[in-house]
């Protein structure tokens, strides 16, 4: 698409959904991905940079994201759809939907990044070391969620997640969040819902509680887990429970239109 | 032996942190975030002193130049602005060369900033300035809060054409850049070696940097890493400068060494190991993820590095004194001993320059003084000319001139006259408008 290969998973039918992951956990379906599919047309890009999507030299800002999603929206014939993001997929799809506030029905952000809170700024994942990951991200609860390939080379695996974090820091590194947030969200016209996790050690409750104020049709939830309380990575730690969450909200609103 | 100039590197660091067993109580490592409730005014002060003075003594000891870097948000370094240090330095000097390695050019907002700087330490310095323009450590690409690491590298590239440009071309220019737009480049001040001062540039290997090196004839600064790996730099940007037609001369690489000298070789050892030990195990200790910040380095490199044999690959902090030998990291010993690993190692690499870092962060003072003094008097002479006058008293004073009437000797003619209009609105010459007779009106 316009020079850049895109690749993007599909599957499911009924309303369609596209849904904008976070900073890793790409390459793969996911068991959420299968749960989400099972009720919707899911679409699952993989961003510019990401999974294998290569970077493209133009790649600095948010905004080139968002441009690029409406290319690919456009390619894929997509008018009316539902956007989720996740994490800083959550900051992308926010401001997607600033900039298209009419291509979209609904708008969901699970655990978003890209508000400034002052007082209250995210974990600094771009210092993570790989020994802090697990309870930052996970809440302790990688090894029960996460399989990882024992076939994968170990080089390939250690560059490319540099090279995603990369992709991250190009895009929210220098600043961390868009201040404009705060008055650009007002434009956002379809009903949303936050979703933040319980015991989030990346993203402060304030963030959820923010978006859910600043946005015009914004609504709170908070995702419980089974048997822990939830952390940020929602999407491995209860991918069934997120995903009958985001559904149930897709359909109603979908029966609304 | 061989003919070599030296420099000694000071890093003026503030030692009184904590030691590398205990320091996970209140940061990772010392980069980047260990609290300053560590700082202690006046203990920082006497650091801070310590490195200015023990560079200033230097010149008496008849070396060739001091070198000194800035480093930010932390103990390694308590000088944080190269150019600043570097201007304390000209004026408590006369002669030697000063080598500020460097300035951060992506920590400016604008290369033209860091231009005046140099025209001004120039000038300060009497055309006595080298110029080291390092990308910077990835760890302090997590403080500036100017630019994002993965911008570093293209950044760096247009701020370095910005700002040679500004040195070497008459001005006003428009600069239309992707990160940098000036619409009036006229850099006044400027700096008083034709066409700018020498540049360093120091470089772990990465190929890009090398290659900016030998395109512009810039000195190769050869950080320390596995030896193996420096020779392999070393002759790369031999082959490199022979792409660009021209074979460098040994002065165009600059080796970097720890240095101890002493009586004898026990001695050097007992004089400097725990300070050396305490260096690694505290000074060069960082994770991954600070070091080396998302982009900071380029696909090749890390894949060297994530392969083995790369920059680092192994960890620095556990590197003993035996460790530091045997990687020719460290040349210690009596004048003998260090002389002949000295012309040994720097012909292995072809160096013609020998960057002496003597300072292991813990080192008091008074040692430094004195493995300099015997440095200077037992070591250095054998790598000089007959006479072992430094480069600054060889031949003529390169200095443009000291004294008023020199100045008035070798100076070009004011291009325009400094007229001045009068209440009675006639235009005079400043020069002798306050001498009746000589006050006539004149034309322009």
């Amino acid at each position: 698409m316009r020079g850049l290969a895109t690749t993007y998973r599909r599957a499911g039918s009924g309303p369609t959904v596209v849904y904008l992951h976070g900073m890793d956990l790409t390459q793969r379906w996911l068991p959420f991905h299968q749960s989400l599919s099972q009720r919707v047309d899911l679409i699952a890009p993989e961003q510019p940079g990401f999974g294998d999507t290569p970077m493209p030299q133009w790649l600095r800002s948010i905004d080139d994201v968002v441009l690029h999603l409406d290319d690919l929206f456009e390619t894929l014939g997509l008018d009316d759809l539902h956007l989720v993001g996740f994490s800083l997929g959550g900051w992308i799809a926010a401001a997607f939907a600033v900039a298209y506030p009419r291509r979209l029905t609904s708008l969901t952000l699970a655990a978003p990044f890209g508000l400034r809170v002052v007082d209250s700024p995210p974990y600094d994942v771009f210092r993570m070391t790989p020994e802090e990951s697990d309870d930052v991200l996970f809440n302790g609860h990688r090894d029960e969620v996460i399989t990882d390939d024992p076939e994968a080379d170990r080089v390939e695996t250690f560059v490319h997640s540099y090279l995603e974090l990369t992709a991250a820091a190009r895009l929210a590194w220098n600043p961390r969040y868009d201040h404009r947030f705060d008055r650009r969200l007002e434009r956002v016209a379809c009903p949303a819902l936050v979703i933040a996790a319980q015991d989030d050690h990346v993203l402060p409750r304030e963030h959820c509680e923010r978006w859910a104020e600043l946005l015009p049709s914004g609504r709170l939830t908070v995702l419980e887990g089974r048997s822990a309380p939830t952390g940020h990575m929602m999407v491995a730690l209860e991918p069934k429970r997120l995903a009958d969450l985001i559904a149930d909200f897709v359909t109603a609103e979908e029966a609304q239109q | 032996m061989s003919e070599l100039e030296f420099y000694p590197f000071h890093n003026g660091a503030y030692k009184h942190v904590p030691h590398k067993s205990v320091i996970s109580e209140h940061s990772r490592t010392n980069f980047v975030s260990l609290p300053t409730t560590f700082y202690d005014k006046a203990l920082a002060q006497r650091s801070f002193d310590d490195f200015l003075e023990i560079l200033i003594g230097c010149e008496r000891l008849g070396y060739d130049g001091v070198l000194h870097s800035e480093q930010h948000n932390g103990p390694i370094g308590l000088s944080a602005q190269a150019m600043l240090a570097a201007a304390y330095l000209a004026a408590n000097t006369e002669r030697m060369l000063i080598a500020a390695v460097g300035p951060i050019l992506n920590a400016y907002l604008s290369p033209v900033r860091l231009a005046e700087e140099i025209a001004m330490v120039d000038m300060l310095s009497n055309g006595r300035l080298i110029l080291g323009l390092p990308m910077g450590l990835g760890a302090q690409y997590h403080s500036y809060g100017v630019t994002d690491p993965t911008a570093a590298r293209d950044r760096f590239r247009e701020g370095h054409e910005l700002l040679i440009r500004s040195m070497t071309e008459e001005g006003p220019f428009a600069f239309q850049g992707e990160w940098f737009n000036v619409p009036y480049v006229n850099l006044w001040p400027r700096p008083v070696q034709d066409p700018h001062p020498p540049i360093w540039v120091p470089a772990a290997g990465s190929r890009e940097t090398l290659e900016l090196c030998a395109k512009h004839h810039y000195t190769y600064q050869a950080v320390l890493t596995p030896r193996k790996v420096l020779l392999r730099n070393c002759e790369l940007f031999r082959e490199l400068c022979a792409e660009e037609g021209y074979e460098p001369p040994p002065q165009q690489i600059a080796a970097v060494f720890f240095v101890h000298v002493a009586e004898t070789d026990e001695q050097a050892r007992r004089e400097a190991e725990p300070h050396f030990a305490w260096l690694m195990q505290n000074f060069f200790r960082s994770t991954f993820q600070d070091s080396f910040a998302p982009g900071h380095v380029s696909e090749g490199s890390l894949r060297g590095m994530a392969a083995g044999g790369g920059y680092r690959s192994r960890d620095i902090s556990e590197m003993s004194w035996d460790d530091l030998i045997a990687e020719d990291w460290l040349i210690a010993g009596s004048p003998d001993t260090v002389g002949e690993r000295l012309e040994k190692l720097t012909s292995e690499m072809g160096a013609g320059r020998v960057i002496v870092y003597m300072d292991g962060a813990s080192t008091p003072r008074w040692m430094i003084e004195k493995t300099l003094a015997i440095f200077a008097e037992e070591v250095m002479p054998h790598f000089r000319p007959p006479g072992g006058k430094p480069v600054w008293a060889r031949g003529e004073d390169s200095r443009p001139f000291m004294t008023a009437s020199e100045c008035a000797a070798v100076t070009g003619g004011a291009k325009a006259i400094a007229a001045a209009q009068l209440a009675d609105g006639s235009l005079v010459d400043t020069r002798t408008a306050h001498v009746p007779e000589l006050r006539r009106p004149i034309e322009l």
